[in-house]
């Protein structure tokens, strides 16, 4: 973090209705918004979207607010009817995921409609299809 | 044969490049001295010193009026500037309550000397023989006016020296009108700070309580760990405490924490579903706008004969810690959802109970992800607080944070490191019926 900082870079390949986004260094408060910006420009870039993969397997540090732009990012591809890969995630993405219960709704295997569930509405039901490798 | 030269033209020009340089040169000290200080009285005096330095006989310098009261700065040639509070009316001086609007300065020869009302003409000053008032633009908002009194012996203020006063006052007004906002913002982040500062905690209802929280040395001040014990409104009821982690920093993270410690409190007639809670609060900071969260343990605690029973809930926070008597760590078995962002959470309580000399540690990763250590660049990690806090079996509440923080601050060094917050529910061992000490409400035997 502090010590040895790795800013981030983010490599676009899209292919059909398909995005690949190499995500490679930080992702913390200084670099969140980066993130979230790109996958938002593809989301509108690309109406036949049908995939968003972000590959993580370069990933360094997440903190608090990059975890926040990583729910931003899914909850902006559920309303787009975009499925959310995160592909190849290290261990400690994984831990951070389930500590904070944030695994499921980021690994869901499909978007759950339109719009999310209002936020009157308690314990609606959640896409209960079984968790995909991603 | 003689020859006549004409050098007049000559030495105006000279002089005139002599002057120039020599404005010049004051501007630049003018700028320099001002930007040094983001104090709105010390730029204040600034400005009414060099004002009466260099341009005038005495200088005042006006700060726009609050609450019918003018903050003035006066400043005789020579001397030291004096601040004084005035409850006078602007518009007795003309051109003054214009300037203080931000209107164009009234030129010089149209103020008449003889009006000047007492307030303005420094002691020992004589009769004024000129004035100019000058305003002090600010960032949108006037930042005050610049009044310069010149004596009756001295000569009058020209229109070139009126329009050099003007870009002098450009540069205070800029100074001045900085130093406010920055003045407003120490202000408003000391108001949030007093507010959310965590609270002296002690024994409650035969519980004892102990906190400690180190905020992050980062620049920006208000960091985002927050805990908060609040005590049953009934004896024999459990008391609440809550600890946790605003994701991001500074205002924005303040006014979250705001939030949640407000609604926390109006929940507390729910207090005995740590569920029901957490998901009223979820959809309480719930906006369309933003993905910001919280993490967060909630702890019931309640004295039952000598044992302490608790309930514990998490939402995506790390789960609290339990120091046995054998000196045994056990980490608290609840998981839930981070509280804020999603439209659904979950969470499970656990119970436990806590023996006389046991204890339950709260805390936040500030802790466990401290980077240090021989190297400088290991996580502190659960691990490592498990070991440590083995070692706390029997201390008492106010031990065991101490002692965290202690090894937490030691493993740091010097290193920058994040807001870090914990807090101790412990059983006394309390074996006689006099363990009153005025926060106790009953008494208890072991």
């Amino acid at each position: 973090m502090t010590t040895h900082p790795h800013p981030l870079r983010l490599t676009t390949v899209g292919i059909q209705d398909s995005v690949r986004i190499e995500v490679q260094g930080d992702v913390d408060y200084d670099s969140a918004d980066l993130l979230l910006e790109e996958v938002t420009a593809q989301l509108a870039a690309r109406p036949a979207l049908t995939d968003v993969h972000l590959s993580c397997a370069g990933l360094g540090t997440v903190d608090s607010m990059g975890l926040s732009a990583l729910l931003m990012v899914g909850r902006r591809t559920t309303v787009a009817g975009v499925r959310l890969h995160l592909d190849d995630r290290p261990a400690y993405l994984d831990r951070l995921l389930e500590l904070t219960g944030t695994l499921d709704y980021l690994t869901a295997p499909v978007p759950s409609g339109a719009a999310e569930p209002s936020v009157t509405e308690e314990r609606a039901a959640r896409p209960t299809g079984p968790d995909r490798p991603t | 044969m003689w020859w006549l030269v004409d050098d007049t033209d000559h030495q105006l020009a000279r002089e005139a490049l002599h002057m120039e340089r020599e404005r010049t040169a004051f501007l630049a000290k003018a700028s320099s001295t001002l930007l040094a200080s983001l104090n709105l009285g010390r730029c204040m005096d600034v400005t009414a010193q060099m004002a009466a330095e260099s341009l005038a006989d005495a200088a005042l310098t006006v700060a726009p009026a609050r609450g019918g009261r003018l903050p003035v700065v006066t400043c005789l040639r020579g001397g030291a500037p004096a601040v004084s509070t005035l409850t006078v009316d602007p518009d007795d001086v003309p051109g003054l309550g214009e300037a203080l609007r931000g209107f164009p300065p009234v030129p010089s020869r149209w103020i008449d000397p003889a009006t000047a009302p007492a307030w303005m003409v420094p002691e020992g000053f004589g009769p004024v023989g000129s004035i100019v008032v000058t305003p002090l633009p600010g960032h949108g908002v006037p930042a005050g006016a610049l009044i310069m009194l010149r004596k009756a012996e001295a000569a009058a203020f020209s229109d070139e020296e009126e329009v050099f006063t003007r870009l002098f006052a450009a540069r205070a007004g800029a100074a001045m009108s900085a130093a406010r906002l920055y003045a407003e913002q120490t202000a408003i982040t000391d108001v949030l700070m007093r507010e959310l500062l965590p609270p002296v905690l002690h024994q409650i209802s035969g519980v004892d309580f102990a906190g400690r929280y180190r905020p992050s040395a980062d620049h920006e001040r208000i960091g985002g760990d927050f805990y908060d014990v609040h005590p049953a409104a009934v004896e024999g009821e459990a008391s609440l405490v809550s600890l946790g982690d605003v994701c991001g920093k500074g205002l924005e993270a303040a006014v979250l924490t705001g939030k949640i410690r407000n609604t926390l409190h109006a929940l507390l007639p729910l207090a005995d579903d740590h569920q029901r809670m957490l998901r009223l609060l979820n959809s309480a900071l719930l906006s369309s706008h933003h993905t910001r969260f919280a993490t967060m343990v909630l702890a019931s605690a309640v004295r039952r004969g000598s044992t302490v029973d608790l309930r514990l809930t998490s939402g995506g926070h790390p789960s609290p810690l339990i120091i046995r008597a054998d000196g045994t760590v056990e980490q608290a078995d609840t998981h839930g959802t981070l509280i804020g962002a999603l439209p659904n959470i979950s969470a499970t309580t656990v119970e436990a109970s806590l023996a006389p000399g046991e204890s339950c540690v709260l805390f936040t990763d500030g802790i466990t992800e401290a980077k240090g250590g021989p190297m400088g660049n290991v996580l502190f990690g659960e691990e490592r607080l498990k070991r440590a806090l083995s070692g706390c079996a029997g201390m008492p509440a106010e031990g065991i944070v101490e002692h965290v923080q202690m090894l937490a601050a030691q493993w740091l060094g010097n290193r920058p490191h994040d807001d870090m917050a914990v807090v101790v529910i412990a059983t006394p061992r309390t074996h006689h019926l006099s363990a009153v000490n005025g926060h106790t409400r009953g008494r208890y035997t072991a």
